[in-house]
């Protein structure tokens, strides 16, 4: 037995074979394995990268908590970062970056989403090829070329003739979507009517609701013309310029989710008889829901991020504008804030003024992974639906 | 609803869509417009011959004899102007207080303001700054301060309820009844003989040093900044993010490890840029110490690590675009899993690793808010390789938001901003190009 065992292994190493020899394999494996650990600790790098990111803003975040506390912060509007007795009271600023995301939101979303639907369901492809590129360019602009704009170009126009603008605005928005609005409920509010008195009826309904809201436009549109704007540089501007900056990536992601969303659903919903506005307002949006809502947080995040923009054109005012809502004024943003003050406090020793910036900064970085963390889930949860 | 409306409502959704997308374009239009059409203007322009001057003096470009003949003919033209002033000057000094007290303050107020349209009078002491030492350079400006040498201007505040209003009133009011009433009708008429407009193109605006806070030359010292930050940036970005993207696509097996990996790398993407900057102060400049302050290397380390996890996606996509063929053949023929990425995987994925490093590096150079801390500062020579190491650099997107918001006279730098923002978007629009270029080429290929 073992004599036989012996020579069949001598044979297996006199036979020329394949198989490397013994140190020759082990070797090999071994350079496999520091490769694959180099591949591994290159990689994890950024791993680490975002560790050291969080520990080191926190770490000098940590001081003003430990000094000031928190309720100060958050809840006072106090903000007197240079004063003998400093307060930093930041409920103002965080109510500027709330504002002007909100503004940013309110621009990027609707132009995005109808944007997007466009790409990926009406128009053809030779016209999205074009397309396309015109959305990498928007988000390739630099943030500080946006901001110059803001500044240079749109604040004057802005201060001189802002309320004439926002009033031919008011009738270019309003005056379709009143329109289609009223053809719609005078459509269906006469549906169970009798044959003969419907066609009447149903004019009738559309000239009172027209007259309407004709009415209510005048008003607004004068009320709007009539505004007096003190200063270009506010709320509405960043806004604006926030949006645009935010709406490429709103477009691309959500196109992406109302790709995913299959053939299937649209050609049932074409089957049954729907348009193809029923189809993408009934059936694929809400199937495109989560990806669309992940485009939104996308977008959000990109928006209270920014810097250049609302450094420049947002006033820069630490103040919460009344009422709330008033995108006229000045205000200030987180983002801002480190960027203006950092220059001024002592970036050395570490006075009050330099932590309680980086207690700003430690705020944006956790609701930026918030936020990451919260569309990843989505998008996996999304695929996973539609994969399953 | 009747077919009609649902009909006219289908119409009005892709009519929505459409006009977005046209808002889009539109925005995009008006956008770059003013930065191409005014930027070019910081280059091609009507020079007076003061521009000349400088030139000539500051960087010995020019014809100095044929520039000494115009320079004779000017102060000919301007010296009218000089006599008036004496002469008047001579009769104040010979009149009584009353009239002295009461013609003294126009007239030191029209003489400044002459001093900034033309230069310091002929005789009078050379002035510390530069920009006083010279009149206007640029036809433009001289017709704006040609207005405040022939206008007051005044602020009304008569009206409680509005601001206060501007009222322009002419300087040749205040010397009613005076000979130098006419000094005005002659400035104005002969302004040109007194500067000299002239269409020039000014190139060297893009290699010039500035002189006096960007009062006169060009930024140079801006681009080339711009362009360490964002070669350094690739340059510590690139291996990494290849490196990491091989070990991603090619590698990693789909563990729990490989899930938080791919979380941290969106995470980094979703770091806000400022925040990046201060990390950046805290962490390779405050602790540690790659450079006593502010540098180069530091700028640079903090832009690589920002657009890391772009260049890290792109990388992997290329990858993954590349067929399943390509690696079953390689190792069919016995290559290992090395030496398959190496010599085909690599090569064929090149052009779309190539895409986003194009991209990223557009990125990089845009980017103002991680070098506020780490690398920029406003006014600065341009640097050789080795002071990048210790050095701090002015650069392109810092030095707009700097002229645009916190230099002295903003507006008198105007084209120099737009300048600078023409520079920089171009360079971002060329890479751009550039990736969209190389991209429809790969697909074409992977098609084909």
């Amino acid at each position: 037995m073992s004599e036989d065992a012996s020579v069949l292994n001598r044979k297996r190493q006199e036979r020329p074979s394949l198989l490397l020899s013994h140190t020759a394999r082990r070797r090999q494996r071994l350079a496999a394995a520091m490769g694959n650990g180099f591949l591994l600790a290159v990689t994890s790098l950024s791993t680490l990268a975002v560790l050291f990111i969080f520990y080191f803003i926190a770490r000098d975040a940590w001081p003003f908590f430990r000094v000031e506390g928190i309720k100060e912060f958050f809840t006072s509007v106090r903000w007197y970062p240079s004063a003998e007795n400093a307060e930093f009271g930041a409920l103002a600023i965080f109510v500027g970056s709330g504002l002007v995301t909100l503004g940013a939101v309110l621009v990027a979303v609707p132009l995005g989403v109808a944007a997007a639907v466009c790409l990926s369901d009406v128009l053809p492809f030779s016209v999205r090829q074009v397309v396309k590129p015109v959305i990498e360019i928007l988000a390739a602009i630099p943030s500080v070329a946006y901001g110059f704009f803001a500044l240079v170009v749109l604040a004057p126009l802005l201060q001189q003739s802002g309320g004439p603008m926002l009033g031919v605005a008011v009738w270019i928005i309003g005056a379709p979507v009143a329109a289609l609005a009223i053809v719609v409920v005078a459509d269906v509010g006469t549906d169970k009517l009798p044959d003969r008195v419907r066609p009447s009826v149903r004019w009738l309904t559309i000239c009172v609701l027209g007259a309407g809201a004709f009415l209510g436009l005048m008003v607004a549109g004068k009320a709007l013309t009539g505004l007096h704007i003190s200063s270009g540089t506010n709320a509405l501007n960043v806004s604006i310029i926030l949006g645009i900056m935010a709406l490429p990536t709103v477009v691309s992601v959500s196109e992406d989710a109302l790709q995913a969303v299959g053939r299937e659903l649209r050609e049932g919903s074409y089957a049954l008889g729907a348009t193809r506005a029923e189809t993408l307002l009934k059936t694929v949006l809400p199937a495109a829901g989560s990806g669309i809502l992940a485009a939104v947080i996308l977008g959000v995040m990109r928006a209270i991020g920014e810097t250049m923009v609302v450094w420049m054109a947002s006033g820069n005012a630490a103040q919460i504008p009344s009422p709330w809502y008033n995108f006229l004024e000045p205000v200030r943003t987180l983002t801002a804030t480190i960027a203006g003050d950092m220059g001024e406090a002592d970036q050395v020793t570490g006075s009050g003024r330099y932590h309680v910036l980086f207690a700003m900064a430690l705020c944006l970085l956790v609701f930026s992974f918030m936020c990451n963390l919260t569309s990843e889930w989505i998008i996996r949860r999304a695929r996973k639906k539609v994969g399953g | 609803m009747r077919l009609q409306t649902r009909k006219l409502l289908d119409r009005a959704f892709a009519g929505s869509g459409v006009l977005a997308i046209v808002l889009m374009a539109a925005a995009l239009v008006i956008l770059l417009a003013p930065m191409f059409i005014r930027g070019a203007g910081a280059i091609v322009f009507t020079a007076t011959v003061e521009h000349r001057r400088v030139m000539l003096e500051k960087f010995e470009r020019g014809n100095r004899e044929k520039l000494e003949g115009e320079i004779q003919g000017v102060l000919t033209a301007r010296k009218p102007i000089y006599d008036m002033i004496a002469d008047f000057e001579q009769r104040l000094a010979d009149s009584d207080a009353r009239e002295r007290a009461k013609y003294g303050k126009p007239l030191k107020e029209l003489k400044k303001a002459l001093q900034v349209l033309l230069g310091p009078a002929p005789g009078s002491v050379r002035p510390m700054l530069m920009r006083d030492q010279y009149g206007q350079t640029r036809w433009d400006r001289a017709q704006v301060k040609l207005a405040r040498v022939l206008y007051r201007e005044e602020w009304d505040y008569s009206d409680p309820t509005k601001g206060g209003l501007k009222v322009l009133k002419p300087r040749a009011a205040d010397f009613a009844g005076t000979p130098m009433e006419g000094l005005f009708p002659y400035l104005e008429q002969n302004l040109d003989k007194m500067l000299l407009p002239r269409r020039t193109v000014y190139w060297q605006f893009l290699t010039d040093e500035s002189f006096d806070s960007h009062f006169f030359g060009g930024i140079w010292p801006e681009i080339l900044g711009t362009f360490y930050l964002t070669f350094g940036a690739m340059l510590l970005a690139i291996p990494m993010g290849v490196i990491a993207a091989i070990y991603l696509t090619e590698y990693a097996r789909e563990t729990r490890l490989l899930n938080l990996l791919r979380t941290c790398i969106s995470t980094l993407a979703g770091v806000p840029s400022i925040v990046f900057g201060l990390f950046g102060l805290a962490f390779f400049i405050n602790t540690l110490k790659v450079s006593h302050s502010k540098s180069v290397l530091a700028g640079a380390m903090t832009l690589s690590l920002m657009v890391l996890p772009t260049v890290i996606r792109a990388a992997e996509e290329a990858i993954r675009a590349v067929p399943h063929t390509y690696r079953e053949a390689a190792l069919s023929l016995g290559a290992g899993r090395w030496h398959t990425v190496r010599s085909i995987i690599l090569p064929a994925a090149l052009p779309g690793i190539l895409t986003g490093i194009v991209i990223s590096m557009g990125r990089a150079a845009g980017e103002t808010a991680p070098i506020i801390f780490t690398a920029a500062c406003s006014v600065g020579k341009p640097l050789a390789v080795w002071q990048t190491l210790t050095q701090q650099t002015p650069a392109l997107s810092w030095n707009i938001f700097n002229l645009a918001t916190e230099h002295e006279a903003v507006d008198e730098v105007r084209h120099v901003q737009y300048g600078m923002v023409l520079v920089l978007v171009s360079m971002v629009l060329l890479l751009n190009l550039a990736a969209i270029i190389l991209r429809a080429r790969v697909s074409k290929r992977l098609r084909a």
